[in-house]
């Protein structure tokens, strides 16, 4: 007998889901579009291997690199953001100054005609640390950056 | 019935002319009030036409190992019994019709469902195969009830004539008949809870995995024909007996369509509530629940006749 409710109440409330190609509402949670910003960046592609859903592409060159974003394939996981140490990349939702708009999933008709692509410079690489005085900082520094590594 | 009326009633009205439309029709009735119990917005009025039309016009794939003529010869058969079925169901009033007819419209009615099974074996697909043997199941089980019922209501009133049947005053049996029909249609129409031969997501689409192009589109609209003759029997079974004078022959028309619809819909929130069955669940359901119900209504009508 509920289930026959149920049905009812499905009547008399109407369709919830959208004909193609209106835009679905999105909730406060959503996460949007990834945000990209070459000046941050610097071609470590942890954001590729981070994306299981081959959204980001990255292609290695001579003093400079690629790097491809499709929001059609994006499952707006949030996972390259999480990965980005050098904050190069961030969520597209409301906080980023996008409006409600620009942060719902974008609509496409042909494979992908939303794709972005970005050509950057490779930064020269940061200068060393200078050598330690005490015979046990170098050990403790080594501990340090494989405890970065292992968070990432 | 003469030949000129015969031919008028298998290709004009009630046959191919009205039934064709009235299958895509049914078809879409039963999809959108099917999403919109659930929810969703379901497919545009002209979906089942356009979907016939794309399917004619692709081209079938090279199947090794399959001869050609069985599988295409399958699907036309089904239509031809189904369209068949429906040009038999006496809609208008005095539109003829012969003794006996109801015997040759439930051999029509079956026509198809062994076509299936028959298509489901010769396509030497695994999931034919599990599609027809679950289809040949069903088959036995609903069957008896549903021969039971038609018998029930034809030995109340005396007559294998359906335009004898759809005229006679509707006595508590003759309901009772009715619904044991209606019990039936689900599984003739492989509609939820007995959607199993054509199980989608567990055996892709059972008898049909092999078929694609215009013979698909054959299957396709036997499966609307058969929509029209089921809902279209118990539709002539339950109408209204109101005098309806020959020259107003669109109004039993247009009560026939209505009625049909109602029935579609109420198909359609059968299958929007339940679940699919596993088929030893539905042989139990029509061997021990139904069959005593329709043994019953064929005792109380012999009953009856023993006593007239």
């Amino acid at each position: 007998m509920n289930i026959l409710i149920m049905l009812w109440k499905n009547l008399r409330r109407g369709y919830q889901t959208l004909l193609f190609p209106a835009h679905p509402r999105v909730t406060p949670h959503f996460r949007g579009l990834v945000q990209f910003d070459p000046e941050l960046c610097t071609g470590c592609a942890v954001c590729r291997f981070r994306c299981t859903s081959r959204a980001i592409e990255f292609k290695a060159g001579k003093g400079e690199f690629t790097w491809s974003y499709n929001p059609g394939q994006c499952t707006f996981c949030g996972r390259c953001v999480e990965g980005c140490t050098e904050h190069a990349l961030k969520e597209g939702h409301v906080e980023h100054a996008l409006s409600q708009q620009e942060a719902v999933p974008p609509i496409y008709t042909v494979q992908g005609e939303l794709k972005k692509s970005y050509t950057v410079a490779r930064r020269p690489p940061a200068p060393k640390p200078a050598p330690a005085v005490s015979p046990v900082a170098p050990a403790s520094a080594a501990v340090a950056s494989t405890a970065t590594g292992g968070a990432q | 019935m003469t030949l000129l009326t015969a031919l008028a009633r298998l290709l004009i009205f009630p046959g191919l002319l009205f039934a064709v439309p009235a299958a895509w029709f049914f078809l879409w009735v039963e999809r959108k009030s099917i999403a919109l119990m659930q929810g969703r917005v379901g497919p545009p009025f002209m979906q089942p036409f356009w979907d016939f039309i794309k399917l004619l016009g692709k081209s079938t794939p090279p199947r090794p190992g399959i001869t050609g003529l069985l599988m295409r010869a399958w699907p036309l058969i089904a239509v031809s019994a189904a369209a068949g079925a429906v040009g038999l169901l006496p809609v208008l009033p005095s539109s003829g019709g012969f003794e006996g007819d109801l015997i040759l419209l439930l051999a029509l009615l079956e026509l198809p469902s062994i076509c299936i099974i028959a298509a489901g074996f010769s396509s030497r697909s695994i999931f034919g195969e599990i599609g027809s043997a679950r289809e040949a199941a069903l088959s036995v089980s609903y069957n008896i009830v549903f021969l039971l019922a038609i018998v029930s209501i034809a030995a109340s009133q005396h007559t294998f004539r359906l335009e004898a049947l759809a005229a006679a005053p509707n006595s508590p049996l003759h309901w009772v008949g009715v619904l044991a029909i209606l019990v039936c249609l689900p599984a003739k129409l492989h509609i939820n809870p007995f959607s199993l031969p054509n199980a989608e997501q567990e055996i892709y689409a059972g008898p049909m995995t092999e078929y694609a192009g215009p013979e698909l589109a054959m299957w396709e609209l036997s499966h609307g024909l058969e929509w029209v003759a089921g809902t279209g029997l118990v539709a002539t079974l339950v109408a209204p007996h109101i005098a309806i004078p020959l020259g107003a022959a669109w109004l039993a028309a247009c009560i026939f369509v209505a009625l049909c619809v109602v029935i579609v819909l109420l198909l359609s929130a059968l299958a929007a509530a339940t679940a699919r069955l596993a088929i030893d669940s539905s042989v139990r359901f029509y061997w021990q629940c139904t069959l005593i119900f329709a043994i019953l209504a064929v005792s109380s009508a012999i009953l009856m006749r023993i006593r007239s």
